[in-house]
């Protein structure tokens, strides 16, 4: 970083942009987080909005996918990490002792950086989800529900004749979308996706890419994703994260071709990160 | 530049193959010099221990008679049971060579056949009610003594190995005496010996005459000490490794049970032994030689194994499947009997079968807990007392007769066998398991 940019992030006080949306689905306020004694997440303030994709761009290290993992409590499992300030859902704080996580899960599904498909047939993948929170009351029901999810996923028409096969013997691209069908199977609200496509080759990248923006129409959604175009590509929103801060936020469109703040118009002209 | 790298790399090409060369060999030597170690071992068990499935017979006419039998025609069979067998063996004998009429050679003419020869000859008559009045011809098992030398095919003719003869080659090392010889040899002449294999010992338990011992007993004994370490050890070895690996915080306690269990696994066998005797036969007055007390012996001692191993497989399921569940909503212990179980089962099962073999070759503690007991009886269930195999072999390797010798190497070869059962076991059920999409 030059000595430029570095006065400007420390000079960063506040998030560039508007933080807030009209219609939220979710909301981040003051979100600090912490890994034993390292802080990792500076006082970030984002709302995700329905029927929108938001993006969240940044160099390596930046906090991105800390953050994304935060929105359904991913995080729950590492001791030695700490959320303050308060996220809610629909109004209810994710955080709070009334919020049970297993239920959270079911209402914020979550899309991996490497595909893993657990090691069942490629139909016990997306049956899970609905057969453990009793989603479906017969066999018939199930059937639907995996057929409809394959098919929102793109892949029904590759594995129809093979469901019994295993998860794990799709190419990678397919994997990625058998993830997601397996997540869209229990009908979340949000779908959080953390770089989904860095694992997959550019034709398998589309794909994915049409298939987050179909999906727009009934989820909201927040991808955290490396490269800039893909950013570009499906989201309406792009937030820009630097080193555990929130620098800016705003429409995607504005974002990559007008951005206010100099940590932005440098990333995204790629003099570094 | 690129001429001189490639010079350099050349010019060190050689030495670097040379090394793995030189590695390779090593690695062969030792696979060779272990192979051997392990055909020389079972070779000498073989050799010695496949007469221990074979016994000599002698062919002999009895008279089941009234007079002889000392029994009526129309006796029940509580009566035909207390029948004078032994008379009628002895009679047979007497009356093959009418010329043996001393107290003492008598004596020493019974000593021919095995003493548990009247009981094949009552079990023979129960079977054969018809036969009875007449003269049947039997095969009857003979004295361990005698089966020495007629499976090793021995020149009866020859002198004792004894006071004078003593640095002769061919003496015969026997304690049948020279009148002994000279009937076996009348036998033997006329074609009335013969070495076939003998189920007596697989369903026989202990005995003091060798040719009645048998590996029944321990075998039973062995079956239901295991039966019992496995109930216990495996359900708390694998419930106590998810615990620590999936559910537990990392703290201090935790690192405390971790050393412990591991310093559990390295503390001598016979002090379990000690533990099972102080505890559950003194003080919560459990039964002696019982398999209930040594299974739980055994399975204190199989937990850690159990525990370490099954860790190590749950350690090696990937984290990506643990987030995959979770994301999606499962609870804890869905996310562990759903995915990370059956994905740790095959690494498991190895650690159980591990532990259990150790289990099944255990003999120090078992001593401990009265175990070491002479057991004639086939046991019945887990709390009559027995003997295991190892034990078995134990008792054996210790009794005087010779012919004791063969049956050690013999219960050694069940015990292999046991263990080769149990291994193809575990990697069967691990193949079934191992569906590692």
């Amino acid at each position: 970083m030059s000595d430029a940019a570095k006065e400007a992030f420390d000079a960063l006080k506040e998030t560039v942009g508007r933080v807030t949306v009209d219609d939220p689905k979710m909301q981040a306020q003051n979100v600090d987080v912490f890994y034993g004694d390292k802080q990792a997440i500076y006082d970030v303030t984002l709302d995700v909005a329905k029927n929108e994709v938001v993006a969240m761009i940044g160099p390596s290290g930046c906090g991105k996918s800390t953050f994304l993992r935060c929105l359904n409590r991913m995080n729950d499992t590492i001791p030695s990490c700490k959320v303050t300030g308060d996220i809610t859902l629909e109004g209810e704080s994710l955080y709070s002792k009334d919020m049970d996580p297993v239920l959270l899960r079911a209402r914020v599904g979550m899309v991996f950086q490497k595909p893993n498909p657990f090691a069942k047939s490629i139909y016990d993948n997306v049956a899970y989800g609905p057969k453990i929170h009793g989603l479906a009351n017969n066999r018939a029901e199930l059937d639907d529900i995996v057929e409809s999810s394959l098919q929102r996923a793109g892949l029904f028409d590759e594995v129809k004749d093979r469901l019994t096969a295993p998860g794990t013997s799709l190419s990678g691209g397919q994997q990625q979308r058998l993830c997601i069908a397996r997540t869209i199977a229990v009908s979340p609200e949000v779908i959080l996706m953390d770089e989904p496509c860095s694992a997959l080759d550019p034709i398998a990248t589309a794909r994915i890419e049409e298939l987050i923006d179909e999906l727009r129409e009934n989820y909201a959604i927040a991808i955290v994703t490396h490269s800039m175009q893909q950013a570009a590509r499906v989201s309406q929103r792009t937030a820009y994260f630097h080193l555990g801060k929130l620098v800016e936020v705003g429409e995607t469109k504005r974002i990559f071709t007008n951005p206010s703040h100099e940590l932005t118009e440098n990333y995204i002209t790629g003099r570094f990160g | 530049m690129n001429n001189a790298t490639t010079e350099r790399v050349r010019a060190t090409l050689k030495k670097r193959y040379l090394k793995e060369k030189i590695f390779r060999g090593f690695g062969i030597t030792a696979i060779a010099a272990s192979l051997g170690f392990l055909v020389l071992l079972l070779g000498s068990i073989l050799i010695k221990g496949l007469p221990a499935f074979q016994a000599t017979y002698l062919n002999v006419d009895i008279e089941l008679t009234e007079d002889v039998l000392d029994i009526s025609a129309d006796a029940s069979t509580e009566e035909l049971r207390g029948a004078n067998f032994s008379g009628a063996i002895n009679q047979a004998l007497r009356d093959r060579f009418p010329e043996v009429t001393k107290r003492k050679q008598r004596r020493q003419l019974s000593g021919l056949v095995s003493s548990g020869a009247e009981y094949a000859l009552a079990d023979y008559l129960a079977e054969n009610r018809d036969q009875f009045g007449n003269t049947v011809n039997l095969w009857l098992l003979a004295d361990d003594e005698v089966d020495a030398l007629i499976k090793r095919n021995k020149d009866l003719t020859q002198p004792i190995k004894r006071g004078k003869n003593k640095n002769n080659e061919s003496a015969l090392i026997t304690r049948l005496s020279e009148d002994q010889l000279g009937w076996l040899q009348s036998f033997k002449d006329a074609g009335d010996t013969n070495v076939r294999f003998s189920s007596t010992f697989f369903t026989n338990g202990d005995s003091r005459e060798p040719e009645q011992a048998g590996i029944r007993a321990a075998l039973i004994g062995s079956a239901y000490t295991l039966l019992i370490t496995f109930v216990l050890s495996f359900p708390i070895a694998v419930a106590a490794a998810i615990y620590l690996e999936e559910f537990a915080p990392q703290n201090r306690w935790t690192d405390l049970v971790e050393v412990n269990i591991n310093n559990l696994a390295a503390v001598p066998s016979i002090v379990f032994g000690l533990l099972g005797l102080a505890i559950f036969i003194n003080y919560l007055a459990m039964p002696r030689s019982a398999p209930v007390v040594g299974g739980i012996v055994l399975s204190l001692m199989t937990l850690p194994t159990i525990i370490i191993s099954s860790r190590a497989a749950l350690k090696a399921v990937p984290p990506s499947i643990r987030e995959a569940a979770r994301g999606l909503g499962a609870s804890p212990v869905q996310v562990v009997t759903h995915h990370v179980l059956p994905l740790a089962m095959p690494g498991i099962l190895t650690g159980t079968i591990i532990g259990l073999a150790q289990a099944l070759g255990e003999t120090a503690p078992l001593l401990m807990i009265g175990m070491v007991a002479f057991i004639v009886d086939i046991p019945q269930s887990v709390t009559d007392p027995s003997t295991v195999l190892p034990v078995q072999v134990f008792l054996w390797a210790d009794a005087p007769e010779r012919a004791f010798t063969e049956r050690t190497s013999g219960a050694i070869l069940v015990l292999l066998a046991f263990l080769v059962v149990m291994n193809l076991t575990a990697v069967l059920l691990r193949k079934k398991f191992e569906r590692r999409w």
